[in-house]
């Protein structure tokens, strides 16, 4: 795809997705009921579990993309990692800062050191990481090779975060969509969660290709200072 | 008129002490006053509206900050 079809399919996929997220806002306000035993604080939930989908699925993208930059060298794969790397930044942030307000309500604290949150915390350094080992050496083919390294690190972390509520004791609650039994929703809250992880996918990969767009533009810009030098 | 300010005095003065006796009432039913009631009711709102405002602040400031790096190298490529 060429910078130009990026930018469109980009500014396409991001306008759809901040409609979708104005639409979520409306549904997570108004329209799905307050649960009973949390109350209003519950409804953090719809923006707290698909950010933490699209960090999962952002880290997922990069390591799939890293694993093959080492197989193949192609400059697009590692560019492709680099601007997945930065969204999935972008999400587990909101999952590290929208669970600590949950749980300041549901569980007394802002954060405890329980096996979730603290793998958690770990994704979030490993994307901090994968930016700190690119820009560490010298030569900047090994720290795109080194990051890769990180990247694909970081996916390793993603099902014992996800399993970790099971296998251990854990303050956080269990899964109740990913399930072997089913979600265990209503389904006007099941609706309501479904729908924010489209929105929240749709927006991560809408900024995606724009930031792909940059990159592509700043390596021809690299190109082009390098052949006039 | 003179009539007029005595009533509005006379309504003044009826609802200051109709607010007094509910929070004594509430005091010593041991129920938490008013203000209090509503802080407590309030703070979940609080801790969801600064969630859903992070959302908005962190990808839109993703987006912006594409939109600046976008900019800049479409500035360098044209110099």
């Amino acid at each position: 795809m060429s910078t130009a079809g990026m930018r469109r399919g980009g500014t396409t996929l991001t306008l759809l997705g901040l409609l979708g997220l104005i639409a979520l806002y409306w549904m997570a306000f108004f329209w799905v009921p307050t649960e009973v035993n949390q109350g209003v604080v519950q409804r953090i939930f719809y923006i707290h579990v698909p950010a933490a989908w699209t960090s999962f699925l952002a880290i997922g993208f990069a390591a799939l993309a890293s694993g093959m930059y080492l197989w193949l060298r192609d400059e697009r794969l590692d560019r492709a990692a680099l601007c997945a790397v930065e969204g999935g930044l972008i999400f587990a942030t909101l999952v590290l800062t929208t669970g600590p307000l949950w749980g300041k309500i549901a569980w007394g604290t802002y954060w405890t050191w329980e096996p979730r949150l603290t793998l958690t915390l770990l994704l979030w350094f490993i994307f901090i990481g994968y930016f700190m080992v690119r820009n560490a050496t010298e030569d900047p083919e090994k720290g795109k090779r080194f990051a890769a390294v990180v990247a694909i690190v970081g996916a390793i972390d993603i099902p014992f975060i996800h399993l970790s509520v099971v296998w251990f004791r854990s303050l956080h609650p269990e899964p109740v969509v990913a399930r072997p039994d089913g979600p265990t929703l209503p389904g006007d809250m099941l609706v309501t969660l479904l729908f924010g992880v489209l929105v929240f996918t749709v927006l991560f990969f809408g900024l995606f290709l724009f930031r792909y767009a940059v990159e592509g533009l700043r390596a021809e810009a690299d190109l082009r200072a390098r052949s006039a030098a | 008129m003179k009539k007029s300010m005595t009533y509005a005095l006379a309504l003044t003065v009826l609802t200051i002490a109709v607010m007094a006796a509910a929070a004594v009432a509430q005091e010593s039913a041991g129920m938490p006053q008013a203000g209090r009631l509503a802080e407590q009711n309030l703070r979940p709102y609080w801790h969801v509206f600064a969630a859903y405002t992070l959302v908005i602040l962190l990808i839109g400031g993703w987006a912006v900050s594409i939109a600046r790096r976008l900019r800049a190298i479409e500035e360098r490529l044209l110099d």
